[in-house]
């Protein structure tokens, strides 16, 4: 009994030693929203610190909180908050909730067609255009043309955040295209002149605003800096970091450094808006 | 090629088609033939024709893929080396058992092995999720044979998708280590208790499950399970009560402290139908005589004084005894810097358990079985302390103790003839010690010691189980490594 009691610390403490031992490599995968953000984070950052090595990958923030779950990332970016569901994956296999950072806030654009003669809508209206329930450009002040619906794919934090922000919970019409990234909505919004998309407000090109109303007597904002900040924008969200745990060593300094003024400023030039 | 990349590729070649064709056609002294204007006309035409019905195969791919992604495979495989560290006392000099030892850690070590090699678990999962209407199927196959665990399909109502309904052979809705994924779980098996009271964890019933969703604010941190089920386990319904499983369960989420606490109480109240028909009741003539015999005399045993007293009712054969469990179990998730997170788990249940004179397990008598019902108070708990090292190892220590009788204890169990007393009415309690290390996302490797005690008890040579009165030498290391897919 002693002796299997002493072999039994004695892994303890090899396998403690290993655990902890420094790695100068960090891993960030999740949101497509954020990708060019952390890209822009992750650059600046290795430049201020040399022996750094940061790798930044998108594939939506469901991926990122899979691949943090699994042990294939050190950091998630999310630009939706963590589920109970992968909450409790996590407390399953590390005994934790994670650890939520805010390292951001977007205004969650909805694009139309530079040619598209509607100019504001309202939550209500946007819910009925995704759940399919309104699918005539008529019906909200629009020329007579069927609505084509762009989106993203539900492996995206932007997907999941305007289904239950905007949606309350709804499903999105069937006849939405799911597409792989906000540029790509971005895109194809830039070609049909029918068509409505929703994504982050910093890849906004080609394609123009729709202003969004609270409801039909609230004026219309379209998701800028002084809207977003005074809280009038209707469809606005934090971007997330996710760590397993309470980060420590090149992780912490890498989080301190996205939140201090340098990361922040990195924030503003890249379309979206400081926390601080 | 994959269909976006040919649309692509087809899509560029018609542009450079087209732009030369433009451009061919605004030098009109180029000299070039309305034949040839023909020709690219038609090969413009026909790389159109091309695209369109790639357009077409791709999209016809992705509702497959759509499909397809709704099909879920998953499972995990165990295998294991296991070595039961002392077998003095308790093996004889032929390599014959004299008391089961391993039961509670893996399974019994047959006769003449003290250490041996074999797969606990491969498990197969294949689920097919459409959102709102699940089903799934799991196999366990093992050297042993192939059984089935999981046979289930599910419903969530479409509007507030909180309640659901799910029929089929499941895990039973009661406490938390039962539901808890072996493929998840630190220690090797499950505490005595559950593998006692709830042998395979499952059953066949229906289970209506309430689980608000995160937009109903503070009611989401509720949730409620409960149903109807046979109450015979992985198994065959042998009469026609059904018994109620239920668990309210509550989980609190503290983020802002990395705090998490989970609690629920659960209670099972159902029946076991006696079917003794062994004991005939004789029916006498006038003349008091034997004229027939009936099977119609079932047996039960009540705890009096310290031993099973014969029950002189009359017509106890498919007469009902209760089966009731009432249970409480809690969960605590915290961070610690530094080192980890870790988490504490305990779970408390009593009850009343229909069993037999040798076994205080979960009874299941199939008709005119051979034994009668005998009823005792059991009482059983675990707790576990789970400590995470870094992101790849868990230390793990866990002590569970399971009282099959708690109106007997250790020096009363004895001369047998009398009391009827058994071993299956001796208190066991087991401390675990545990080291596990995830390799990988798939992969992880579990060693773990059991020390296994059991109360003293007070038999007498003539009962023939003296190696009870001392603690029997049957802890057990188990080194297990897990692929999870």
């Amino acid at each position: 009994m002693r002796k299997t009691i002493t072999c039994l610390a004695a892994v303890i403490a090899i396998v403690a030693s290993l655990t902890y031992a420094k790695s100068s490599s960090i891993t960030v995968k999740g949101s497509d929203t954020m990708v060019i953000l952390s890209q822009r984070w992750a650059e600046a950052f290795m430049a201020k610190n040399p022996e750094m090595s940061i790798q930044v990958t998108g594939g939506g923030s469901g991926t990122g909180i899979s691949a943090l779950i699994n042990g294939t990332t050190d950091v998630c970016n999310a630009s939706r908050p963590m589920k109970s569901s992968e909450r409790e994956k996590l407390k399953t296999r590390y005994n934790s909730l994670g650890i939520e950072i805010k390292s951001a806030i977007d205004g969650l654009a909805v694009y139309v067609h530079e040619n598209c003669p509607v100019t504001e809508l309202t939550l209500a209206q946007l819910k009925a255009i995704y759940t399919g329930k309104i699918t005539n450009w008529k019906d909200v002040g629009g020329p007579d043309g069927k609505i084509i619906l762009y989106g993203r794919e539900n492996s995206s934090g932007t997907y999941v955040y305007f289904r239950d922000f905007v949606l309350e919970g709804q499903d999105y019409s069937a006849m939405m295209q799911s597409l792989p990234g906000t540029a790509a909505v971005v895109n194809a919004v830039a070609k049909d002149v029918m068509g409505i998309g929703y994504g982050g407000a910093a890849y906004a090109k080609g394609v123009r605003f729709v202003k969004v109303k609270k409801d039909a007597g609230s004026p219309g904002y379209e998701p800028n800096a002084e809207s977003i900040k005074q809280g009038l924008y209707p469809i606005t969200r934090f971007l997330y970091m996710y760590v397993r745990s309470r980060p420590t060593g090149e992780i912490k300094s890498f989080i301190d450094w996205v939140l201090s003024a340098e990361g922040q400023e990195i924030v503003s030039k890249v379309g979206y808006f400081p926390i601080r | 090629m994959k269909p976006r990349k040919s649309f692509r590729a087809v899509f560029s070649t018609v542009l450079c088609v087209g732009l030369a064709s433009f451009v061919f056609s605004q030098d009109e002294n180029s000299g070039a033939s309305n034949g040839e204007m023909e020709k690219l006309q038609e090969k413009v035409s026909d790389l159109n024709g091309q695209l369109k019905g790639l357009e077409e195969s791709y999209l016809e791919t992705m509702g497959t893929v759509a499909k397809l992604n709704k099909i879920k495979v998953s499972g995990y495989v165990q295998a294991q080396y296991r070595m039961l560290m002392d077998s003095a006392g308790i093996m004889d000099a032929t390599g014959k058992y004299a008391a089961p030892a391993g039961d509670f850690s893996g399974g019994k070590f047959s006769d003449g092995t003290r250490g041996l090699l074999h797969v606990r678990r491969g498990r197969f999962k294949i689920a097919y999720d459409n959102g709102l209407a699940q089903s799934a199927v799991q196999l366990d196959a093992t050297e042993k044979g192939v059984g089935i665990k999981d046979a289930y399909l599910s419903f969530t109502d479409p509007w507030i998708k909180s309640v659901s309904l799910k029929t089929g052979l499941f895990d039973r809705p009661f406490g938390f280590e039962i539901s808890y994924s072996s493929s998840s779980r630190e220690s090797p098996e499950r505490s005595r208790l559950f593998q006692t009271l709830f042998p395979g964890e499952r059953d066949v019933g229906a289970q209506l499950q309430i689980a608000p969703n995160e937009r109903m604010g503070m009611v989401s941190y509720l949730n409620l399970k409960g149903g109807l089920f046979n109450g015979v386990g992985i198994g065959v319904e042998n009469d026609d009560h059904k018994d109620f499983i239920g668990r309210l369960g509550m989980a609190i989420p503290l983020t802002d402290i990395n705090l998490a606490v989970d609690a629920g109480v659960s209670a099972y109240i159902g029946t076991v139908t006696n079917t003794d028909t062994t004991h005939a009741s004789v029916v006498r003539n006038a003349a008091n005589t034997a004229d027939s015999i009936v099977n119609t005399r079932g047996y039960s045993y009540e705890m009096i004084a310290k031993a099973f007293k014969k029950s002189d009712d009359e017509g106890m054969l498919n007469k009902t005894y209760e089966r009731q469990y009432l249970g409480g179990d809690i969960q605590i998730y915290y961070d610690v810097p530094v080192i980890g997170g870790f988490s504490f788990r305990g779970e408390y249940i009593q009850g009343k358990q229909p069993g037999t004179s040798s076994s205080s397990g979960f009874y299941n008598p199939g008709r005119n079985s051979t034994s009668g019902v005998y009823m005792r108070n059991f009482m059983g708990y675990y707790f576990m302390y789970v400590q995470n090292l870094g992101l790849k190892n868990q230390l793990i220590v866990k002590y569970d103790s399971y009282d099959p009788n708690t109106d007997v204890e250790g020096k009363d169990i004895g001369n047998t003839a009398t009391t009827k007393l058994s071993t299956a009415d001796l208190q066991y309690s087991t401390l675990g010690l545990g080291l596990v290390h995830y390799w990988d996302e798939n992969v992880k490797v579990v060693a773990y010691y059991d020390m296994v005690s059991n109360e003293k008890a007070g038999f007498t040579a003539a009962d023939g189980k003296e190696k009870y009165n001392d603690d029997l030498n049957d802890d057990v290391l188990t080194v297990r490594i897990q692929y999870k897919f």
